[in-house]
């Protein structure tokens, strides 16, 4: 019962913080919400006993991409909210005609779910050392896969951001 | 409620908030907000069945999460670099605006 306590605490403000993200007109506050869910996420992720992965979730998800996000709308300049606002009873409408569903069907498969912790030890951690060693032995080609993944992001990220009219600078002469 | 149905509840509901996020938004940077949404919820239902399902010494719920948040964080990278190259395009990140192929 314990462990649940920190778990019911954490979900709803998961989930309005999400609920901010998707709903605020303003896109800036919608991206902060973004990394507010996020780190929440992360929090709940430590609660859990899977501290090495909400470490990772927290520099990578919070660190990088939501600070990404927030650059690019800062580079952006999205327009006023003004007309965000007037289309937003049509979207909302439609958006839950779509969702419904999708929400219906998921709830009813976990509403379904056979309990399955009777065999679960009372309170795991992440056994680091074993990650480490799975990572660098069993995992190591699809670690090098992502290495290549991302130098290839990498690059073509350059690719698409710079600007092709910009000349490059010159050096300076001698 | 046992943790894991509550967990998986969460991220449904999660996945759910990404979903309409991406069908109802026109800002392109928002519609990632919607997918970094989804895979997020993705990832706390890995660790909720490594957590809560049954013992696992192989640690494949987690090691699959640590390769998914790699591979979201490549996604949005290179998503925003393509959004700002049509935005330097057509000086707009309105999907609604975007309707023609050339550019």
């Amino acid at each position: 019962m314990i462990p649940l306590i920190p778990l019911l605490i954490l979900s709803p403000l998961i989930l309005l913080a999400a609920l901010g993200a998707v709903w605020n007109a303003r896109p800036v506050h919608a991206a902060l919400l973004l990394a507010l869910a996020l780190a929440l996420t992360a929090g709940l992720y430590l609660t859990i006993g899977a501290d090495f992965i909400g470490l990772v979730q927290f520099m990578v998800y919070v660190g990088a991409v939501a600070v990404l996000i927030v650059f690019s709308l800062l580079i952006t300049r999205p327009g006023d909210e003004a007309e965000e606002l007037a289309r937003r009873p049509g979207a909302a409408v439609s958006g839950l005609a779509c969702v419904l569903p999708v929400a219906t069907v998921l709830l009813y498969a976990v509403s379904h779910t056979p309990d399955l912790s009777s065999g679960a030890s009372e309170s795991p951690t992440l056994p680091l050392q074993t990650l480490g060693k799975a990572l660098f032995t069993d995992y190591a080609p699809a670690v090098l896969a992502v290495g290549v993944l991302l130098t290839a992001v990498m690059v073509g990220a350059v690719l698409f951001a710079r600007d092709p009219d910009k000349k490059p600078p010159t050096p300076p002469g001698p | 409620m046992t943790p894991l149905a509550l967990l998986l509840t969460v991220s449904s509901l999660l996945f759910t908030c990404g979903l309409f996020a991406v069908l109802t938004r026109r800002n392109a940077i928002l519609i990632l907000v919607g997918l970094e949404l989804m895979l997020n919820a993705a990832n706390i239902n890995f660790i909720a069945f490594w957590r809560y399902g049954p013992p696992d010494p192989d640690l494949t719920g987690p090691l699959l999460v640590l390769f998914s948040i790699a591979i979201a964080a490549a996604e949005a990278a290179v998503g925003l670099a393509i959004i700002l190259m049509v935005f330097r395009h057509t000086r707009s990140t309105d999907l609604n605006r975007l309707n023609s192929l050339h550019g």
